[in-house]
């Protein structure tokens, strides 16, 4: 099983108690009053039965609040996703926080930040690296890269699974465009795995047949399912903090009501991917200080009040096009403010130029703050051994030091984090290595894990049955037109 | 009199006032203003706003507000414009839409209000449009320019599509076509035959121009 980090501190709280109520209740008159559009009969017919009203000419479904608090008790705050290697097990919930992946488009070159299209191998090799990392728990469904060279668009989650899988035994998410999940399912099961299934909404308030058909499919497999409501504030979304927060929560609940209709007692992990617009490009501002506050009420709400396990995407895509210092202040503000609210999942490692670029040289970097993330929010003990009161008392005023006990020999490494990719030399030997930067430490590290890491293997039989599927998968979107 | 109605046309685009929109071009109209000069006033408005866009002095909401007000005055200005047997002068006629499975609409959005800012006639056709909307609006507004937006990996290729059925259907050479959106690039416009790319709203309005030769 995964450790993740174990969250010793109470959680920051951003709203006041009469505010996280004065939100839900706001949540709960929006999804009576106005609902949420579902693009699917079979979804709206299941939502009929349980008494929403539902209309079929605008295809939406007014959710009474009795049933979306119901959906809320019958979730889990905790559940397990198996990996194919035990070792990788996650259990979601509660006080501890994992960490998961984050994805691309292309490829950037350190140097120069141009963005490209990757190779299969590049994709395979950036997945062995992360399989490596100690703080990158799992992987979102088309990473790390989504679009691969060769690869056509329709094929792209199925064989991003497969390289996953061949590549790594952390746990993945599936997806839900264009009925990949039929494929994605039978990956995992041909390797004995689960998934993270997926179900996300198109704001305002709407799900695609795409997201529905997926829903069902993870559902029914018996996969637990991740939600996200990807709004731009002030385009998708209302542009204030708590207008947004309203209308994420609504939703991501009337995904928590649909899947509890599904498969009641599923387990669901809530993600925030709501950021604001820059008002003068239009695109999302990631990495920006709407995100951070977004999530911190998020987390308060979903992991507080409903006791939902939450996963916060905002340090994922820094605005930076560049591994640089404004890539590293942006992901590192969010992350923070998200573990200390209390997100059970942060997504960041490897993420460059909002979501067009992705390199496993940022994946490197990122996991260093993942783990001082997550060290600063697992707090540190006081006790006897750690207060060391009895050595303070040997220790000679102005002359005596610390450096020769047995206490700090043993313990140090405990109390204080190293960075596996960062400089801490003096200076004259920084200016004896050739002024090495982290860029350069994340390079060497990088070098020694493809050189020397193995990941889990899956047996000859798995990969001959990866290949078959995914053959079957090109026969099932060629009779569809889409290949 | 007509002076200070014209410039209350324009003032009501630079103040974003939505509501009164309608009933100020109505009002104008029945005082007899010539509509011709009310498109006018309300294009000098909507253009000063573009030009405090560029420069980074005005943002997208007020862009967007903006164009709102010349949205809900132009109807009965051109309803007047066509019972004197009037024609608007633009630099062309642009067909405008989000390619079908993508729904994004705010780059679309702001291509679109920038186009009518600087004297375009845009037709708006929303967002996950079908190929053969494209094609049938083309074919009805006789456009000059098919402009594209595409925002995922998964439905880039759908411009791709486009594009063939107007070669199908043999009215490519009729028009230019432009496409934009995050995952594209100019490689990949010239892999589909686009004949331009913006990387930027503002950058899609220049290669229009440039397309059709009124830059």
């Amino acid at each position: 099983m995964r450790r993740g980090f174990r969250r010793r501190i109470p959680p920051v709280k951003i709203l006041s108690d009469c505010e996280v109520e004065a939100i839900h209740h706001a949540t709960l008159d929006l999804l009576e009053e106005v609902g949420c559009r579902f693009d699917s009969k079979k979804a709206l017919d299941l939502l009929k039965k349980n008494d929403c009203i539902v209309n079929d000419q605008d295809l939406r479904a007014r959710i009474p609040a009795y049933l979306v608090e119901e959906a809320i008790r019958k979730t889990p705050s905790s559940f397990l996703v198996r990996a194919r290697d035990p070792k990788n097990n996650m259990m979601f919930g509660g006080n501890t926080l994992y960490f998961m992946s984050s994805a691309g488009a292309r490829i950037c070159d350190p140097e120069t930040g141009i963005a490209r299209t990757a190779t299969l191998e590049e994709n395979n090799q950036a997945v062995l690296i992360s399989d490596a990392l100690e703080n990158l728990d799992c992987f979102p469904s088309y990473t790390p890269y989504f679009e691969i060279e060769k690869i056509e668009p329709v094929m792209l989650c199925p064989t991003s699974l497969a390289s996953r899988i061949r590549y790594s035994s952390k746990v993945s998410r599936g997806a839900q465009v264009t009925d990949s999940f039929i494929w994605e399912i039978q990956l995992a099961q041909a390797v004995g795995q689960q998934l993270l299934g997926n179900m996300e909404a198109a704001p305002p308030l709407s799900y695609p047949e795409d997201a529905i058909n997926a829903g069902f499919g993870y559902a029914e497999a018996g996969f637990p399912i991740y939600i996200a409501a990807g709004a731009v504030m002030g385009g998708t979304a209302p542009v204030t903090l708590a207008g947004s927060t309203i209308t994420n929560n609504a939703e991501l609940l009337a995904a928590v009501v649909f899947l509890q209709l599904v498969r009641p007692g599923i387990g669901i992990i809530a993600n925030d991917f709501v950021e604001p617009i820059d008002m003068r490009t239009g695109s999302p501002a990631f990495g920006s200080l709407g995100c951070s506050l977004h999530h911190m009420a998020f987390n308060q709400i979903w992991n507080g009040f409903y006791r939902i396990p939450t996963n916060n995407t905002g340090p994922a895509f820094p605005n930076s096009k560049l591994i640089d210092f404004q890539g590293g202040y942006e992901k590192t503000h969010i992350a923070m403010a998200s573990a200390l609210s209390g997100a059970n999942m942060i997504v960041l490692h490897g993420g460059v130029s909002s979501e067009l670029s992705y390199h496993p040289l940022q994946a490197v970097m990122d996991d260093d703050i993942a783990a001082i993330v997550g060290r600063t929010i697992e707090g540190f003990e006081v006790n006897d051994e750690t207060m060391a009161l009895e050595i303070m008392k040997e220790v000679e005023p102005m002359r005596g030091t610390y450096l020769n006990k047995a206490h700090t020999r043993t313990l140090w490494k405990k109390e204080y984090y190293v960075p596996k990719a960062a400089d801490r030399l003096t200076y004259q030997e920084w200016l004896k290595t050739g002024r090495k930067n982290s860029i350069d430490y994340a390079h060497e590290r990088m070098k020694e894990i493809l050189a020397s890491h193995k990941p889990t293997p899956i047996t000859p039989e798995q990969d001959k049955e990866i290949d078959r599927i995914l053959e079957e998968a090109k026969r099932y979107y060629r009779n569809r037109g889409l290949l | 009199m007509e002076r200070e109605i014209l410039a209350g046309l324009k003032k009501m685009v630079l103040n974003y006032e939505i509501e009164k929109a309608e009933s100020a071009a109505k009002d104008a109209i029945s005082k007899g203003v010539d509509p011709l000069r009310c498109v006018e006033a309300l294009t000098e408005g909507i253009r000063q706003i573009g030009e405090g866009f560029e420069k980074g002095d005005i943002f997208l909401p007020d862009l967007v507000a903006s164009s709102e007000v010349v949205k809900k005055a132009l109807p009965p200005i051109q309803e007047e414009i066509t019972r004197r047997g009037q024609k608007t002068a633009s630099l062309g006629r642009v067909v405008v839409g989000t390619v079908f499975g993508d729904i994004h609409s705010i780059g679309k959005d702001m291509v679109a209000t920038l186009l009518f800012a600087n004297g375009f006639e845009v037709i708006d056709l929303g967002v996950n449009v079908r190929s053969d909307h494209f094609l049938d609006a083309i074919k009805e507004y006789e456009a000059n320019i098919l402009a594209m937006s595409a925002l995922l990996t998964t439905t880039v290729m759908e411009q791709k599509n486009v594009i063939e059925g107007l070669r199908r259907e043999g009215i490519r050479p009729r028009l230019k076509v432009v496409v934009g959106g995050a995952p594209i690039n100019q490689e990949f416009a010239d892999s589909i035959g686009a004949d331009g790319y913006g990387s930027t709203a503002l950058e899609g309005v220049a290669i229009a121009k440039s397309l059709l030769g009124t830059a």
